[in-house]
Order: C-alpha cells, then sequence, then structure tokens
C-alpha cells in the first residue's frame, strides 16, 4: 500500500498525462478533444474530491488547521476548475487559440499547485497523518465522486 | 515544519520580482551600447576595461537581477520558505544594485575612482541585503530537494563571487593588485557563470522541465549527484588555478563534462516532452542546450590556444545558454505572474497568458537574439559584423523589454477596475 504522499503525488503525474494527450488531440482537431478534455477534467475533479472529502478534512480534524495550507489549496481548486470549465466551453465555441491560451494558463497553475502540495503539503500530511495513512488512501481510492 | 509557509499571502507581492524583472533587459540595452560603441579590437581581449564593463553589465544587470527577482519568487513556491520583509528588501536591494551597476559601469568607462568607490559600497551593500535573507529563507527549509540543494549551492557561490568580486574592484582601485589578481579574476567569473548561474538553472530545470512542457523526469542520479560534483570541480579547478595551473584542465574536463550531460540530456528530454506545444521559450531551451554544448568544447579547446577563445566562450555560455534559458523563462513567469495576482484579486474575465504577449514579436526578439549571439561570434574574424550584431542585440533587448512590460500594463489596466469577487477576506 502506498503513502498518502506517494498515492497523490503518482496521481497527479496521471492528471499531467491526460493533459498532454488532450493537448495532442487538440492541436489535430479541437472538435476530436472534446472526449479527453472531459476525461482530464472528471480526473482532476476526482482528484480534488479525494482531497477536499478526505485527505484536508482528516488533515484539518488531526491539526486543527483550518484556515493554513488546506484553505489555500480548496482555493486554486476553484480557480483551476473556471479554467477548465473555460476550457471546454472554448471546445464547443471552437476556438483554438482561447482554448490553448486557458490550457496554457491552466498548466503553470496546477504545476505550481502540485508542487506546493508535493513538497509541502503532503510529506505535512504523511506525518501527522502516518498512522491513518493506509485507511486514508483506500478510502481515496474508493470514494465515488459527487 | 512551517506551517505558516502555505497561507494565501505566501507569494510576495508582484512588485518585488516585477522590478528585477523589468529591469533585466534595460541593461541588456546598455550592455548592447556599449558594444556598439567599442572598438572590435578591444573587445578581443577579456581583460580590456569594454569587455570587463559589457560582461557586468549582462552578468550583473541581466543574469543577477533574474535570478534574485526568480529566486524571491520560486521560494515560497518551491519550498514554503518565505523571505522576511521582503517588498522592503526588494524596492531597496533592487535601488542599490541598480545604481551601483551604473556606478560600476562608469568606473570602467570613464576610469572614476569615485564611482568606483560608489559602486563598491552600493553593489556590496545590495547583493548582501538580499542575499543574507535568501540565504536564511533557504536554511529554514526542511523538505530540502535537490532543487533546494541546488540553491543553497548557488548562493555559496553567489557569496564567494560578490566577496572576490569586492576585492577585484578593490584592488582595482587603489592600483594594488595582488599577485593572484589574475587567478582571482578567473575564479570569480567561474563560479560565477558555473556556480551561482549554472548550478541555480540545473537545479530548478529539474522542475522546470517536467512542469512546464510534460518532459520526463531527470534522474535520481542527476538529481541527487551532480548538484555535488559541479561545486567539487568548480572547488577543485580554484585550488588547482591558485596551486599548480598545469592540473588545471582535470578539473575543468570534469565541470565541462557535467555541463556538456546536462545540455544533452535537456535536449532529450525535450524530444521526449508529452506537451506538443512549440513556443519560443521551447526555442530557448534548445538554443540554449546547443550554445551550452558549443561553449563548453570551446572552453576546453581554448586550453591549446593560449586562451585565445575565451572570449567567444563567454559569449558562447553566457549569452548562448544562461541569457537564452532566462529569456525563456520571462515569457513563462511575467505573463503567469500578472494572471495569478490578478486572478486571486478576484478578476476573473482576464485575458489567457497566451494573449498577454504577442507571438509573433516573442519571436521576431528571438531570431534576432540569435542572430546577433552569431554575428559577435563572426565579428572575431570579420570585425566590420560587430556593429550590426550590437544593433540586433539592442534591439532584441528593446522587443523584450516590450514583451514583457505588455502582460504589466495589461495588470495595471484591470487593476483599475473592480473586481469580480471581492476576495478581501480571503486575503487576510
Amino acid at each position: 500500500m502506498s503513502t498518502i504522499k506517494e498515492f497523490l503525488s503518482r496521481d497527479h503525474s496521471r492528471c499531467d498525462e491526460l493533459f498532454a494527450k488532450m493537448e495532442d488531440i487538440a492541436m489535430k482537431s479541437l472538435v476530436d478533444a472534446k472526449l479527453a478534455c472531459g476525461e482530464f477534467v472528471n480526473e482532476s475533479e476526482r482528484h480534488f474530491q479525494m482531497e477536499e472529502r478526505v485527505m484536508f478534512l482528516e488533515f484539518e480534524a488531526k491539526t486543527g488547521m483550518t484556515q493554513g495550507p488546506t484553505a489555500m489549496m480548496r482555493h486554486e481548486h476553484t480557480q483551476m476548475r473556471s479554467l477548465m470549465k473555460q476550457m471546454l466551453d472554448a471546445i464547443d465555441a471552437q476556438n483554438k487559440d482561447k482554448f490553448f491560451g486557458l490550457s496554457e494558463t491552466l498548466m503553470i497553475l496546477m504545476q505550481q499547485h502540485n508542487m506546493k502540495e508535493e513538497q509541502m503539503l503532503y510529506p505535512m500530511a504523511q506525518q501527522h497523518l502516518s498512522e491513518e495513512s493506509q485507511r486514508i488512501v483506500s478510502m481515496m481510492e474508493s470514494m465515488i465522486v459527487a | 515544519m512551517d506551517f505558516n509557509g502555505l497561507s494565501l499571502d505566501q507569494a510576495p507581492p508582484i512588485s518585488a520580482p516585477l522590478r528585477f524583472f523589468l529591469t533585466a533587459p534595460l541593461f541588456g540595452i546598455i550592455a548592447g551600447l556599449i558594444l556598439l560603441f567599442s572598438d572590435a579590437s578591444a573587445l578581443m581581449s577579456r581583460y580590456s576595461l569594454e569587455s570587463i564593463a559589457v560582461t557586468h553589465a549582462i552578468t550583473i544587470g541581466f543574469f543577477a537581477f533574474v535570478m534574485l527577482g526568480a529566486l524571491m519568487q520560486m521560494l515560497p513556491v518551491l519550498a514554503g520558505a518565505k523571505i522576511a520583509k521582503v517588498k522592503l528588501v526588494a524596492t531597496y536591494a533592487h535601488l542599490l544594485l541598480s545604481f551601483g551597476l551604473i556606478a560600476l559601469l562608469v568606473t570602467f568607462l570613464w576610469q572614476s575612482s569615485l564611482s568606483g568607490f560608489l559602486a563598491f559600497v552600493l553593489l556590496g551593500a545590495g547583493f548582501l541585503l538580499l542575499l543574507i535573507p535568501i540565504a536564511i529563507a533557504i536554511r529554514g527549509v526542511s523538505n530540502v530537494t535537490p532543487t533546494i540543494k541546488s540553491m543553497k549551492n548557488s548562493v555559496l557561490f553567489a557569496f564567494f563571487t560578490l566577496f572576490m568580486g569586492l576585492f577585484l574592484l578593490y584592488s582595482y582601485l587603489l592600483k594594488d593588485f595582488s599577485a593572484l589578481h589574475v587567478a582571482l579574476a578567473n575564479i570569480h567569473s567561474v563560479w560565477a557563470i558555473f556556480g551561482f548561474a549554472g548550478i541555480l538553472i540545473i537545479g530548478v530545470s529539474f522542475q522546470v522541465l517536467p512542469m512546464f512542457y510534460v518532459a520526463p523526469k531527470f534522474k535520481n542520479f542527476c538529481k541527487k549527484r551532480v548538484i555535488w560534483l559541479i561545486p567539487i570541480g568548480l572547488l577543485l579547478w580554484a585550488f588547482l588555478n591558485l596551486y599548480d595551473e598545469s592540473y588545471a584542465l582535470f578539473a575543468k574536463l570534469w565541470i565541462t563534462l557535467f555541463f556538456w550531460a546536462y545540455a544533452t540530456t535537456v535536449w532529450k528530454k525535450l524530444n521526449e516532452r508529452r506537451r506538443p506545444i512549440s513556443d519560443v521559450t521551447v526555442w530557448y531551451w534548445r538554443s540554449a542546450s546547443i550554445f551550452l554544448t558549443l561553449g563548453a568544447f570551446l572552453w576546453i579547446f581554448d586550453e591549446y590556444f593560449k586562451h585565445e577563445y575565451v572570449v567567444m566562450v563567454a559569449i558562447l555560455i553566457g549569452g548562448g545558454f544562461i541569457m537564452s534559458i532566462m529569456m525563456g523563462m520571462l515569457y513563462k513567469i511575467v505573463p503567469f505572474l500578472v494572471w495569478f495576482h490578478l486572478n486571486a484579486a478576484g478578476y476573473m474575465s482576464i485575458p489567457t497568458m497566451n494573449e498577454f504577449i504577442n507571438k509573433n514579436l516573442a519571436r521576431l526578439q528571438f531570431i534576432l537574439f540569435i542572430i546577433a549571439l552569431i554575428g559577435f561570434l563572426g565579428s572575431f574574424y570579420a570585425p566590420i559584423l560587430l556593429e550590426i550584431s550590437s544593433l540586433c542585440f539592442i534591439l532584441s533587448m528593446i522587443i523584450l523589454e516590450f514583451n514583457i512590460i505588455a502582460p504589466v500594463r495589461v495588470y495595471i489596466k484591470i487593476k483599475k477596475t473592480k473586481p469580480d469577487f471581492d476576495m478581501s477576506s480571503f486575503m487576510a
């Protein structure tokens, strides 16, 4: 069983791959990218919810910090969700320039967000939640996305 | 662990890094003007005052300004390390360094010792004012990744470079040269380029290449060892230069080997990247890789030619490698900072990153820069090329300044309007 840090970091890489695949298809034809974009958005949403509905709650309960790092990460999830929605709209509107402008913005936002999580929040969570680590990972794995 | 590292106000105020980024091309323009009005024969020697002036306009005015601005921005994101009183420190350090550098250029170009002493004080104070808080912030990081280690080493070399530079300036002003003056000048320049700049660039690229381009991650060997192997090579090289120059080539081969391997790795990673996008930033990474390879080989080759080619090595590695990467990164960082700060302040309907900078102007800037570099190299054989190359270089710096001011102008304009959401409760 992997640790919280390993599990969620791996999920970041998986989302990165989906992102790259989506851009690859969009480069050739924006219409065809709709499916790949949907897949990327859904999987990212799943990742956000694994954090927001499981890991962040456990972290907050354990440390008592509700206005600290998790609040910041939630805020950035909101920013990313908004960009993802605009990307889907750009596909519907067949606006390739807009789509790639949004994807570029999302990419950097997402990466600096992931970096903060992987280098600070996850190690912190792993440290505080090491005993519950397995339970938390299996809860995240079996979670049904709302 | 530092829990306060991650809070909503963790990013430094946008003005702190931007003032450094926006000043860098201005010193690039000044460097270009010095080149334009200098005699080609004077520039053939690394020890002519014109060469020293141009070198410092670029290395302090461009490289150090970009690196210091980037460190301020990256430390909170990469390591949750906050620089104390960052706005104040950035404002004063920027002023001290800008005036200090101008004084230094005046010293070399007009042989004024008064401005020399002024440069000594201002540059010394400006660098220390910023390097010390940066060093303190890095020391407090608990999760030390290879990138953070590279920052530690880079900052350490920055301190050494600064102290050696101040000592060299002091001896120049008093006309009291120690027996080791030339050797020290050599170490000062090599440590600045490969230590301060080189190690930082390598460490940051461990993060940046996989992040921005979804390129494969660097191998653990690269990440964990190279960060130590290069400083060891640099120390060895300095030691041999001072005590037994005949063996210095071994240390040089050591340093070159790793930089050449790095250049090749960057090229390979770019080929294997998963993002299909090929913008001007990718072009800059590629040109950096090519110029670094050429520069590294020429640096070794130069050993057998009484250091005739050392200025060309400086153009290839300083201009072709370091400056290329920095410009590529400016094209990514500045629009992102603008977008990020506007979005965090509650402005939702703002342009995307790609809309801030005109793509064609960025391409033109790249092409002019590359022409200028090749022209500078060619001017060793055909001095007539120097003038046109300098003009290309100046023009490329003017366009660079215009390109990175463009997003800032959008920022200022949008900031004057009312945000879509009131985020003030979040920002407390």
